[in-house]
């Protein structure tokens, strides 16, 4: 027989609380502070401190500003093409592969096809071919889950590996510098390739094209049939067949809409920042775009402001080891338990906790009414 | 010596005493023979070295890592450097930052980050840093930047390295003489001119002392990935190798043979703590003579761009004691070897002097004649000498 | 069959359990003896699974006692009927497909310690399906069974477990024939030994054949307990369908006058798989009329539902022809469907017809949003459909605090008056109809009737499936009754009435003799060598 110990459990909420979902955020955030706070002080560090430095530098000077801007853009782009995914349920994690794959078809562009172009060719046209290359990568898991239902979390997953080691081999052979000392690495862009810079910051045009693909993108989800048809097959896929939309196709373009959003991350970071094409040149933007996708709720301007945050987080967290001589691995600890508290909350948003002596009603799925 | 101990305590491990003893004299002694020494390109000002290292005014270094300064590798033999640095000079204020990516957006912000703070010299520690370090030093001119490894230099950028292929060539001999089976392993990070050079000083050292052994390498494309670094060693181990030396930045390649019963050849600092069964020794860094020796002449504005490449003699580099297992005989002719080196009879020309053969047998180096420097540190040092295993270019 | 002073294994008095303002039990009593079959029937929502559930211990009853073995005992929770002996096999099996059967029995015990003793079970195991028939390799893993091994593992299981009282809810729905009846051999062995057995089923040849009593359950009443050997199939199902007649003014106007009605629908050989691949229509000839509304009863699983799947483009047909308005729609797109004029509400319509998560005016338009003027190009045109909406809810009495709200959140009748508002709009030339009020309340279901009926005044053609006779006899000119995958007879609303439907329903084509006619199991009674 079950002891009368009352014991928590989680109850689902008919609709996610309005109220726990706008209040959520900001109460995850207050606890991570909190949590990361009794860890620092625990390691003899003053948390409001250190919680300052990292304000100061992610936001607290133009330079600090200007980087976190730097660094938002490929989370941006890359989560907005996670986000147009998820929201039709088509997980795509592949969003590194086809970073990449944007990444080494802009760079051929300006190395081999358009070397000498001037930039208003040149720059369009490795626009296009990133996200062409993007998309290219996401229609290969869509195809397989379109035609042969093939679990596209898996394909694209797999996909990465492929892109990052595709780039490898580039960089290490055919595309190497002939006089970069037989270092991997492509030799430098034409000048006409480089995106241009925002005064004499680092923050270049790719912040433009995270604005605008996040507001075309608003549009295109919210005013137009196309962005309909996405909500439906992605609410209830069974209606969706009902009503006669057409999923496949639709499978197929979401992902490679995807891919081309990711496309262009990968685009402008060798265009914007790099001005070459080098081995591991993304630190894991795809990965952490899945993050910022769900945070900021697959809204396109939810994705904006979680990816500025998020570049703000690693961004400030630099100031940790720099100016006040922390390890390393502070930061992330903190970057950590912020995204822990807040997908955490993101649970109880949907569900309640309640405290109760075991009743003779068990929990169990809702009461169906066509029993017999 | 306990002005040096207390600054590097913290990274010092428990069982590492003795050896560690010893490590610290060879620290002072680098920081000593490179003020004497030193061979930088630029003009050395008197005045810089005779300046009483405390007197000089309060100024910020900034060193830039691509490891954790406990890889007991590569990052952790550039923050004994540090160490060393602010022990010998007080009045600097050294700062660092580690596992900096070696993607430009991460690079450069860290390096602009020390540069905006007021650092009056940045070390920046991996090749992956060169672009980054160019880029940021157009926007500081007032600053220093010294790039560890990298060929690209400006008004204000200067680049550090040293002829570690001296201390390798040493360690392939004692390897050379303690294979039984005659199998020797490499794991090596990148195909690049750097890595390919040390493979060869490696294998032209075990050839000297056994000429039927062969040297097989295996390619991991990473400086730092201790499971990947492991993995590779263990491939090695089962196709026989009884000694593995390595061109990478963890300690999992020594660990990996201890566990066999096998030997290996340590890099970047002195493995045998982690593995003390099986470390025969190692070339190491010894990068605080050189960091002492630029902050000095950037107080003293004596600095000027170049590309320092320091020598056994310089006490840039050297090599690991080594360990209890290798006999008497092995250990004297090795240390006759180490002394000609640090005299300066002997160093990384005469150790690609000809006859050299690549793998083919054919002859890349006539009898008598050297490999030239450009042919050193260039992109023609895309070959193997005979006796090692393996596709330079994969 | 001993029937001696000892109290019933089970014994359940009043038993209510309301689920809102649905009533499932209303005042059930029920008791089964040790030592026999006890066969539980009745059609589809009469409470057969939520009495079963109050004695497993899943739902506590609103009112009303459950006494094992002479014993009151009140279940706090599923564990507790187990302890108590008690074991149910479920439709859908609950095993573990990576893992042996000997681990999936062993899975969930409790006090098992961290190690599992499998060869001391797999032991058992053998003994235990040696001795009642129900051999199964105890170190298989689960996915190499066939379904019906799988329910094997099930009963072993219980069994294993010390179970007495055994349930098995409709255990023959997944089986092939011999597997049928090598259960039924089974299960008499269980009662033979001591135990008592009830199964859920609405197949009256099976409980025919294989119980000793028979409870029959209708609107969550119960009707009677009757002797298996005492009844036969006629009585049961009337007992099933009741006899009550529709008062004759609630019926349909008969438009009988109307002569030579243009066809509308006209469905010629139709044959279809069900999801589990087995044959779920066998060779179905409909047709109707415009203005002409035919009805399909017939217990649940029948075909109706791929019926309405394959009509509508959902599902494919593997032969025969889906001819709509003179046009060949034969394994059209749903899309193509809809284009000719068909309106579909759906059986489950939160699951297929509406979006839930979508407010009201994304479901208003699923149908129309690609034409003018609900659309502008590429672009939604959102003042339209805005308006479109409020015109839909409000012509359709359909009760939402605004257009902005998720149809999930909308109560089932005011979802269904969104959906056959929906579908209905823009004069339909056919509407297939599946279960339209069922679960919801009785205004709601007024309005959707006389939606309905006011497409069948308007001139559209209407196939309405339901198993509620009443609204069949209320709704229909005629009413074809499916039964295993067949039209078993057709009958003019008029004068059809409940007995004679319901015996439809149960197999029973009118003659004694040629009862099993439309029946193409092996009858288990007569299988049991399996």
């Amino acid at each position: 027989m079950a002891s009368a110990i009352p014991s928590p459990r989680l109850e689902r909420r008919a609709a996610p609380s309005a109220v726990a979902s706008a209040v959520v955020p900001f109460v995850a955030v207050a606890l991570a502070l909190v949590a990361g706070g009794i860890v620092l002080w625990a390691a003899g560090e003053p948390p409001v401190a250190v919680y300052r430095a990292m304000l100061d530098g992610a936001v607290g000077s133009r330079d600090g500003v200007a980087e976190t801007l730097v660094k938002t853009i490929p989370l941006l782009l890359a989560g907005l093409g996670v986000a147009v995914a998820f929201r039709m349920r088509l997980w795509n994690i592949g969003a590194e592969g086809q970073l990449y794959l944007g990444a080494v078809a802009a760079s051929g562009t300006a190395l081999y096809v358009l070397p000498d172009a001037p930039a208003a060719v040149l720059i369009p046209a490795m626009i296009l071919a990133g996200m062409a290359g993007g998309a290219v990568w996401a229609a290969v898991p869509a195809l397989l889950r379109a035609r042969l239902q093939v679990n596209e979390i898996i394909t694209s997953l797999m996909l990465n590996y492929v892109a990052i080691l595709f780039a490898e081999y580039l960089v290490h052979g055919p595309w190497r510098d002939p006089v970069g000392f037989g270092f991997p690495g492509t030799p430098r862009f034409p000048d006409a390739a480089e995106l241009p810079q925002w005064g004499t910051t680092r923050v270049h045009l790719g912040l433009a094209f995270g604005l605008a693909a996040a507001g075309i993108l608003w549009l295109v989800l919210g005013r137009t049939r196309w962005g309909y048809e996405i909500a439906v097959a992605g609410t209830n896929a069974r209606a969706a067949r009902y009503a006669g939309l057409p999923t496949a196709r639709n499978i197929l373009l979401v992902m490679a809409l995807s891919g081309a959003l990711a496309g262009l991350a990968g685009m402008s970071e060798v265009a914007g920042i790099g001005h070459q094409l080098q081995r591991s040149f993304s630190p894991g933007y795809g990965y952490t775009a899945i993050i910022v996708a769900w945070v900021g709720r697959l809204h396109p301007g939810g994705v904006a402001l979680v990816a500025f945050l998020l570049a703000g987080l690693l961004v400030g967290g630099d100031a940790l080891q720099m100016e006040l001589g922390l390890p390393a691995a502070v930061a992330p600890m903190l970057q950590g338990a912020i995204l822990f508290f807040l997908l955490g909350g993101e649970a109880l948003a949907r569900y309640r906790v309640t405290w109760r002596r075991p009743t003779p009603i068990p929990g169990g799925p809702a009461p169906v009414v066509e029993p017999g | 010596m306990g002005d040096v101990a207390a600054g590097s305590d913290r990274d010092v491990t428990s069982t590492a005493s003795a050896a560690r003893q010893s490590r610290r004299d060879l620290l002072r002694g680098a920081a000593t023979a490179s003020l004497a020494l030193a061979v930088g390109l630029g003009p050395r000002d008197a005045r810089a070295q005779d300046a009483s290292p405390a007197a000089g005014p309060p100024i910020k270094v900034a060193f830039v890592y691509v490891g954790p300064v406990g890889d007991l590798g590569w990052t952790y033999a550039h923050d004994q450097g540090r160490l060393f640095l602010s022990q010998q000079m007080p009045n600097v204020e050294t700062v660092y930052q580690e596992n900096v990516p070696e993607n430009p957006g991460d690079a450069e912000r860290v390096i602009r980050g020390f540069a905006q703070d007021g650092a009056k010299v940045v070390f920046t520690t991996s090749f992956g840093y060169m672009e980054p370090t160019i880029s940021v030093a157009e926007d500081f001119p007032d600053t220093v930047f010294v790039h560890i490894s990298g060929y690209k230099t400006a008004e204000n950028v200067g680049t550090g390295f040293g002829k570690i292929e001296e201390p390798r060539y040493v360690s392939g001999l004692i390897a050379g003489r303690m294979s039984t089976a005659n199998r020797l392993g490499y794991v090596a990070a990148f195909p690049i001119p750097e890595v390919i050079r040390g493979i060869n000083a490696f294998a032209l050292g075990v050839r000297a002392a056994n000429p039927a052994a062969t040297v097989e390498v295996i390619w991991t494309n990473t400086w730092f990935d201790p499971p990947k670094e492991r993995a590779a060693a263990e491939a090695l181990l089962d196709r026989g190798a009884d000694v593995l030396a390595q061109h990478q930045d963890s300690a999992g390649i020594a660990q990996a043979a201890q566990d066999r019963g096998r030997l290996a050849v340590g890099y970047n600092a002195d493995m045998a703590p982690l593995a003390p069964q099986a470390v025969l020794t190692g070339p190491i860094w010894t990068w605080g003579g050189f960091y002492v020796q630029t902050v000095q002449q950037v107080q003293a504005g004596s600095w000027e761009a170049g590309q320092y490449w320091g020598g056994w003699k310089d006490g840039t580099v050297d090599l690991a004691p080594i360990g209890p297992m290798v006999p008497e005989a092995v250990r004297a002719e090795a240390e006759a070897e180490i002394a000609r080196f640090k005299a300066g009879e002997k160093d990384i020309f005469t150790i690609f002097t000809g006859p050299i053969l690549d793998q083919a047998g054919a002859e890349k180096v006539p009898a008598g004649t050297a490999l030239t420097a450009e042919q050193l540190l260039g992109t023609d040092m895309n070959w193997f000498v005979q006796g090692v295993e393996g596709d330079p270019a994969p | 069959m001993t029937r001696d002073a000892a109290p019933p294994a089970v014994e359940m008095r009043g038993i209510t359990k309301r689920f809102g303002e649905v009533v499932a039990n209303a005042g059930v009593d029920f008791a089964a003896r040790s030592g026999e079959v006890h066969a539980l029937v009745g059609e589809n929502g009469a409470g057969k699974s939520t009495l079963m559930s109050v004695l497993t211990g899943l739902y506590r009853p609103d009112t009303g006692t459950v006494a094992i073995d002479g014993r009151p005992v009140r279940f706090r929770s599923p564990r507790d009927a187990i302890d108590a002996g008690i074991g149910m096999v479920h439709q859908h099996f609950t095993l573990v497909d990576s893992l042996t059967v000997a681990e999936n029995v062993l899975l969930g015990r409790q006090g098992q310690g961290f190690r599992l003793d499998t060869s001391t079970v797999e032991r058992e195991l053998d003994a235990l399906g040696e001795r009642h028939g129900l051999r199964v390799d105890p170190r298989a893993r689960i996915w190499q069974l066939s379904v019906g091994e799988q329910q094997r593992v099930e009963i072993l299981r219980v069994l294993h477990r010390g179970a007495r009282i055994l349930i098995l809810d409709e255990p023959t729905a997944v089986l092939t024939p011999r597997e049928a009846a090598g259960l039924a051999a089974a299960l008499r062995g269980l009662a033979d030994e001591g135990l008592c057995v009830v199964f859920i089923s609405h197949k009256l040849d099976e409980v025919l054949a294989l119980a000793d009593q028979v409870t029959v359950l209708r609107r969550g009443r119960s009707v009677g307990t009757v002797d298996a050997a005492a009844t036969d199939r006629r009585s049961l199902a009337r007992l099933m369908v009741g006899r009550e007649l529709l008062p004759e003014d609630r019926r349909l106007t008969p438009t009988a006058g109307t002569p030579a009605r243009e066809t509308v629908l006209e469905v010629v050989g139709l044959r279809a798989e069900g999801d589990r691949g087995r044959p779920a229509l066998d060779g179905v000839d409909l047709r109707v009329g415009a203005g002409e509304s035919l009805g399909i009863a017939g217990v649940a699983g029948n075909g109706q539902r791929e019926l309405a799947e394959v009509v509508t483009g959902l599902r494919r047909a593997t032969a025969g022809r889906v001819v709509i308005g003179g046009q060949d729609l034969t394994n059209r797109s749903p899309r193509a469907v809809a284009a000719a004029g068909v309106a579909h509400i759906p059986e489950d319509r939160l699951a297929t017809g509406l979006v839930g998560g979508l407010d009201l005016a994304a479901n208003a338009i699923l149908r129309g949003y690609r034409v003018r003027p609900l659309t502008r190009g590429p672009l939604l045109a959102g003042r339209a459909i805005a308006r479109f909406t409020d015109r839909l809810l409000d012509a359709n009495d359909v009760q939402a605090p605004g257009r902005s709200t998720p149809a999930g959140r909308l109560s089932g009748g005011n979802q269904q008056k969104l959906l056959l508002g929906r579908e209905l709009d823009g004069r339909p030339r056919l509407v297939v109809a599946v279960h339209p009020a069922r679960g919801v309340d009785v205004g709601a279901t007024e309005t959707i009737h006389r939606l309905l009926r006011e497409q069948r005044a308007a001139g559209a053609a209407t196939l309405l499936i339901s198993e509620d006779l009443d609204e069949l006899l209320a709704l229909s000119d005629r009413i074809a009754v499916l039964f295993e995958g067949r039209v078993v007879g057709e009958v003019e609303s008029a004068t059809a009435d409940h007995e004679q439907l319901g015996l439809l329903m149960a197999g029973v084509t009118g003659q004694p003799g040629t009862e099993r006619a439309g029946f193409d199991g092996v009858p288990i009674g007569l299988a049991a060598d399996g």
